[in-house]
């Protein structure tokens, strides 16, 4: 119930592009971001869609048929309200820009791509901070 | 004399042996078609090619294209209407004898039997008729006919127009020393001039011997008389010395051995040097005639024997080559004849300064080089940089429906290329040749190539394969690795 508290208090951002996401949710490192304070990223993962406020089928391979992708991170420390990036990459070409508030205490949001036939390949997403620093790399595939 | 000097100093072994092998292959035409009709042709077509070149060369526009025209137009008649006598000439002649060989060297036609059998079958009123060819095919001439093959003799050629043999009414062909079919029809001649008394035979004879340049002899059933045919002639034998001195004549081989010996090869000497004159003096138009200059912009390749090293700035792409020659040779110069290339092996890492010599130039023969601008070219070479970075699998297909790849581990999950600083600026990933999803089915691992889609850059020699660890879970399942559930 916590958790679903947690995320009921967080606000969910989108965008309506695509994405995917890393299946680790791995302990975030912290984030320094500008006057000292620090962003904690507890968790980025690629997935098919968000239920109840959690991202469903996470992987890192995701078919066009599935309609879109999505990027869904999580901030468990968010010390002042600033803006993050969801950079969507295809073959290390930019695809994508998406820009994201974050506001204090913690905060989720997700960004998405809807899927196209010429979409198919290695994508990744680089979570930067508002001064372009990278805070995390997500890498997945655009299949059949 | 200062200028005949340096031409001849200047001639090379190439040039020398490009003038010996042309002159001979114009001295074996002469050989080969020598007394043929397009021997004659070539002569009137060659004579036609230089009034045009003559012509052109006095700005008579008009008479210069005419007789281009002409000339073009001639070549293609006699390819056309010489084929059978071209044909001829390769077809019965050997490929040694095409290379080497002379008139006269062939096997001997035993004229002495051939004489003497017509005569007796004349004088037996036994008609006879015998073709021996000459240069012209006569395939397209002659019908039917039975293959022989048989050595001549007396005994067979009589044998051969016995009346009881039924192939006594035809042809008998010889050709050297055997009767090489029998039985054969000729083309019978139009002409109306021929004596009323001439039958079937006589009228055969001159009809081959009309289109062609072979020797045919008649022996008269009637009349008990010799006949030769030869061109529109049909000459009565008056006597044995008379024929076979038309056929020595025929066959190239006069009585007089000696005198004709010694008149063949002094006509075969004379021809040889005309050819050398000749191919000279086109070599000479060709390659020395008209001195031109012209200028040619040509891209800087550049050798080096350190493969890793980068050149990463050159003063100059192109160098423009000052190039002097005839006209048409240097007309004739196409793309990648010509080519600049700046060996850079000894160069040090940093800015060198590298002369364009004559021996960096590759040219066409015949063409000179005078100079090349600018003469030198500045380059930077610079080490090749080293980059370390991600590796990502590029999958392909399509997984089953029910299953979703959940995580993927590649080992080593970064790898180490080498190339051009301003080429590995431009990339992030080194990605794995496409990896099919189609037999995946569950979790697993498997060993895989990298590949760089520029050539120019390297992977280090122990990071070509990475290992793919990757995990698949069924989708009916709640995905979240970790069990993220309230």
């Amino acid at each position: 119930m916590n958790r679903r508290r947690w995320f009921l208090h967080t606000a969910l951002v989108f965008s309506f592009l695509m994405a995917s996401g890393t299946a680790a949710a791995e302990q975030d490192p912290m984030w320094p971001v500008p006057g000292g304070v620090v962003l904690t990223l507890e968790r980025a993962v690629m997935c098919e869609s968000i239920e109840a406020f959690l991202p469903k089928n996470q992987g890192v391979i995701f078919s066009i048929s599935v309609g879109r992708v999505l990027c869904f991170s999580a901030f468990s420390v968010v010390p002042r309200e600033t803006v993050i990036y969801h950079n969507w990459y295809r073959k290390d070409q930019l695809a994508s820009r998406r820009k994201l508030t974050l506001k204090p205490p913690n905060w989720s949001s997700f960004s998405g791509i809807q899927l196209r036939e010429a979409d198919t390949g290695p994508w990744r997403v680089d979570i930067t901070d508002e001064r372009g620093n990278t805070i995390k790399t997500l890498r997945f595939s655009i299949t059949e | 004399m200062n200028g005949v000097g340096a031409f001849l100093f200047g001639i090379r072994w190439q040039d020398i042996m490009d003038i010996l092998i042309n002159s001979y292959i114009l001295f074996r035409l002469y050989v080969l078609f020598k007394g043929t009709t397009t021997f004659r042709v070539m002569v009137g077509i060659a004579f036609l090619w230089f009034f045009q070149r003559t012509a052109a060369a006095l700005g008579l526009v008009m008479t210069s294209w005419n007789i281009q025209g002409i000339t073009a137009a001639g070549a293609l008649i006699v390819v056309v209407v010489f084929r059978n006598e071209i044909r001829s000439v390769f077809q019965t002649t050997s490929f040694k004898a095409i290379l080497w060989g002379f008139p006269g060297t062939s096997p001997d036609t035993p004229v002495e039997i051939i004489v003497q059998s017509i005569f007796s079958l004349a004088a037996k009123r036994v008609g006879a008729l015998m073709v021996i060819p000459g240069k012209d095919s006569l395939d397209d001439l002659l019908q039917e006919g039975i293959p022989w093959q048989g050595i001549i003799s007396r005994e067979m050629l009589h044998s051969i127009f016995w009346v009881g043999n039924p192939v006594h009414d035809g042809a008998a062909i010889i050709k050297g020393k055997r009767v090489s079919s029998v039985g054969v029809i000729l083309p019978l001649s139009k002409r109306d001039d021929l004596p009323l008394n001439y039958g079937t035979r006589h009228r055969a004879a001159a009809g081959l011997a009309e289109q062609s340049d072979a020797l045919v002899l008649v022996a008269s059933e009637e009349r008990g008389e010799v006949v030769a045919a030869k061109g529109r002639q049909l000459m009565v034998m008056r006597d044995r010395a008379e024929l076979e001195k038309m056929l020595y004549e025929h066959l190239g081989k006069p009585l007089e051995i000696d005198d004709a010996q010694k008149n063949q090869k002094r006509n075969l000497i004379l021809a040889g040097a005309l050819s050398v004159v000749l191919i000279s003096g086109i070599w000479y138009g060709i390659t020395r005639g008209f001195d031109t200059l012209m200028a040619m912009e040509v891209p800087i390749e550049y050798a080096k024997s350190d493969t890793s090293l980068d050149i990463s700035e050159t003063s100059v792409n192109t160098v423009k080559l000052h190039l002097s020659g005839s006209s048409f040779l240097l007309k004739s110069i196409r793309p990648g004849q010509v080519r600049v290339r700046a060996n850079i092996s000894s160069s040090q890492i940093g800015k060198s300064r590298i002369p364009i010599t004559l021996e960096d130039v590759t040219l066409p023969p015949g063409i000179m080089l005078k100079k090349v601008e600018p003469p030198f070219v500045e380059v930077v070479i610079a080490k090749p940089t080293l980059k370390v970075l991600p590796v990502q699998v590029d999958w392909a297909g399509k997984l089953p429906g029910n299953l979703i790849m959940a995580d993927v581990k590649v080992v080593p999950e970064e790898v180490q290329i080498s190339g051009k600083s301003d080429l590995l600026k431009a990339v992030f990933t080194v990605y794995t040749k496409k990896v099919p999803l189609g037999d995946i089915t569950r979790s697993g691992r498997m060993t895989v190539d990298l590949v760089l889609d520029d050539p120019s850059l390297n992977l280090t020699p122990d990071a070509k394969k990475v290992t793919i660890h990757y995990v698949v879970q069924k989708r009916t399942l709640t995905s979240d690795l970790h069990g993220e559930k309230e």
